[in-house]
């Protein structure tokens, strides 16, 4: 008698285990997915950074997706293009918030796209993890903003720092130094933080001039430089005038004894793998390089996703600038909600300012202003670099660490060129 | 087509009425946010009309009246410590803005045809380079502006810049309708025609034409001026960004430029089909599609949308 009781037991059993099992898989399903929603530069003039950065904020979704989603929801990305022009951002955040109703934002890319967003942002009172902003929120001294780019708690004075530090340290100290920059936001700040730390360690500015965005001809500019003799030539300008100028300062034989600082572009594959041997000794800022001392746990598994992802789509190949900062600030982010196990704004932000995250970028830590509480702007130096060839700037020894001293992967070749 | 002047009256007591309900109705920011750029354009298309449309003058250099008109805004509350209320800074961007629009119809009147297009779009370059280098402004850095918080009796402060966008724009098309009706508008006419005929028979052209880039660049200025309250952050190229100038210049195109109701239209249709193309599609296909309407309109209905509306009701009227 006790089979068939103990057959019916098994049924029922194994009846309600399945519907426990389908229950809950049904709940699941039915989870609400949690909205991430952002504006981005997806065409326009900065259409190729911010399709870099959108992918690797996408492999961070499906990262975060395979491993369940977030507080048991599976993340989703409301997104729409802001064309790089900052007249369509408050329209497009406004939409996000009040139409798509998303749970959380975050920033397009660069400072322009930055800003018009953080007023709509400040008055639903949201954390603001941001991209790439230059000292956006020095207007706005919001305390839930978040920036990841590491330039520091004084971005326009540590950006160069490293430059005049390594330029100090050099037997004879070089005297004189050549400060250019591009007619434009970024590299006008830069040029004065570079003006400023010139000035507080004893160089003598012997040149100091801005030029045109438009510029394409920039052996006039280097043949100036060049007249006045400068030790070191610090430039700060953006990716077309950086090809222009590095091309001008090998055909002009600029005699320096540092050359470059502030130049945009110099950190992505195709224009490095375009300059080639050009590049050597330059000594010029990044964020991130392959060298071992910044080997972070899980950057290289992104830079491999990464890659695979960007085949094909006309961005950056190998990623190494922005897109792993773009999947820190989503990583930020979504660790700081696990930790606070719900959206509520405050709790957020009390867990972003006071803790240090583990990220594919390194640990990152915050400040008071919401930039990184200490800089790590890298100055790196170009060594033997190889024409047309893609495949070296994997390698560590392409790209030497000069400064900081913790980071420091090698010594500096100097003279530039003399 | 023709509106009398009570009607037209009634209809922009109802339109401001209407904007007036939405406030109160509307509890959805990204509708005012749309909204404002789409009356924004119809401002800026308006104004440009007046010189474009009647006078048949066209100008390539709106954005840099825009651009003055924002940074006007900029300097002036910089100077006197954020306090200067929204009017005020309004009323000396018009100010500004007519100024330079009197001045560069004097300077370049004489031009006719493409040669005076080219020169309004070379004022732009030169304000804009100007602008890039005048550290006060931001220089080309970019300028910051807080919203302030005060918002009278208005739900949100974007909701008081869509009113007040609202307000100013009926009032130029108000002023646009009132110009092409006079006996001004009929002389702006003839200069459209030909101007020689015109200066013949008596009409006073330079003055005409001065008092229609006088009262475009103020109506340009006045666009401009709440712009930086709106975005927060202006830069050179954003601020005389072509895509404003060539937003100017399609709409009353693709509405119709001898009416003072095509720019209306045109506006309506192009700056409200952006806003949807923008969420719905990308915004890359905003200047295709603006850029496609443009092509068809002029080589298929170069008259605009009120062209042939026109056409539509005379043919039917026919017998």
């Amino acid at each position: 008698m006790d089979h068939p009781r103990s057959f019916l037991r098994g049924w029922l059993a194994s009846g309600l285990a399945a519907l426990a099992v389908a229950l809950a898989s049904g709940s699941a399903q039915a989870a609400e997915p949690l909205k991430i929603g952002f504006s981005m530069a997806l065409s326009g003039g900065l259409a190729g950074a911010g399709k870099a950065a959108l992918i690797a904020m996408e492999i961070w979704k499906d990262d975060v997706n395979a491993k369940g989603g977030l507080l048991g929801r599976p993340v989703q990305f409301v997104y729409y293009d802001d064309a790089t022009d900052p007249s369509k951002v408050p329209g497009i955040y406004t939409k996000l918030l009040d139409v798509d109703k998303v749970d959380l934002v975050v920033s397009s890319y660069g400072t322009n796209e930055i800003s018009p967003a953080m007023p709509i942002v400040m008055r639903k009172k949201l954390v603001f993890p941001s991209l790439f902003g230059l000292a956006v929120n020095d207007q706005f001294n919001y305390d839930r903003y978040f920036q990841i780019m590491p330039a520091g708690p004084q971005p326009k004075l540590d950006w160069s720092k490293g430059f005049f530090e390594l330029a100090k340290a050099q037997n004879p100290k070089p005297k004189t130094v050549a400060i250019v920059a591009a007619d434009s936001d970024f590299a006008l700040a830069a040029a004065a933080g570079a003006r400023e730390n010139a000035k507080k360690d004893g160089f003598n500015v012997v040149y100091d001039k801005t030029y045109p965005p438009s510029t394409t001809d920039f052996t006039p500019i280097v043949r100036a430089i060049q007249a006045e003799k400068p030790d070191l030539v610090y430039v700060a300008s953006y990716p077309p005038d950086s090809v222009g100028m590095v091309k001008a300062a090998r055909e002009v034989g600029l005699k320096a004894k540092m050359f470059g600082g502030g130049m945009v572009g110099l950190q992505f594959a195709g224009i490095q793998t375009n300059l080639g041997p050009m590049l050597d000794n330059i000594v010029n800022y990044t964020f991130w390089v392959p060298a071992p001392t910044l080997k972070f746990p899980g950057i290289d598994e992104f830079l491999k996703k990464y890659e695979a992802a960007a085949k094909g789509k006309g961005v950056d190949p190998l990623g190494q600038y922005l897109p792993p900062y773009a999947y820190a600030y989503m990583q930020v982010l979504g660790d700081s909600i696990e930790a606070t196990k719900g959206l509520d704004q405050a709790k957020l932000a009390a867990y972003m300012h006071g803790h240090t995250f583990d990220t594919v970028v390194g640990k990152v830590k915050f400040g008071k202003n919401g930039e990184w509480a200490q800089s790590r702007v890298l100055m790196v130096q170009f060594r033997n670099v190889k024409p047309k060839d893609l495949d070296q700037f994997r390698d560590p020894g392409t790209q030497v660490v000069l400064y900081p001293p913790q980071w420091k992967s090698g010594k500096m070749v100097y003279p530039f060129n003399e | 087509m023709k509106l009398r002047p009570s009607a037209f009256w009634v209809c922009a007591a109802a339109v401001l009425a209407g904007g007036l309900a939405l406030t109160e109705v509307l509890n959805n920011d990204y509708y005012f946010n749309a909204l404002y750029v789409i009356l924004q354009g119809m401002l800026m298309a308006v104004a440009w009309n007046i010189l474009g449309g009647f006078t048949g003058y066209v100008n390539f250099g709106s954005a840099a009246f825009f651009a003055v008109g924002a940074y006007t805004s900029i300097f002036l509350d910089k100077y006197f410590g954020h306090v200067l209320p929204l009017p005020v800074l309004i009323a000396a961007a018009a100010a500004v803005c007519a100024l330079i629009g009197l001045a560069v119809g004097y300077l370049s009147l004489r031009l006719k045809g493409v040669y005076f297009s080219i020169a309004t779009l070379a004022m732009a370059i030169v304000f804009a380079t100007l602008i890039s280098n005048w550290r006060y402004m931001g220089g080309a850095r970019g300028a910051y502006i807080l919203t302030p918080d005060k918002h009278l009796w208005f739900h949100s402060y974007i909701q008081m810049l869509f009113m007040a966008m609202l307000l100013l724009t009926v009032a130029a098309v108000a002023i646009s309708r009132s110009l092409v009706a006079s006996r001004l508008g009929r002389g702006l006419a003839a200069i459209r025609d030909d101007e020689v005929a015109a200066e013949c028979a008596g009409v006073p052209t330079l003055r005409l034409k001065l008092v229609s880039t006088t009262v475009m660049g103020a109506l340009m200025g006045v666009a401009g001026a709440p712009y930086p309250f709106f975005v927060t952050f202006v830069d050179p190229s954003s601020a005389f960004s072509l895509f404003v100038a060539v937003n100017a210049i399609a709409m009353p195109m693709i509405g119709g430029t001898a009416h003072w109701l095509g720019p209306v239209i045109g506006a309506l249709l192009v700056g409200g089909a952006q806003q949807v193309i923008t969420v719905t599609v990308s915004s890359e296909l905003n200047i295709l599609f603006v850029g496609l309407m443009l092509v068809i309109f002029v080589s298929v209905a170069p008259q605009g949308i009120v062209g042939l509306a026109q056409k539509f009701w005379a043919r039917r009227r026919a017998p």
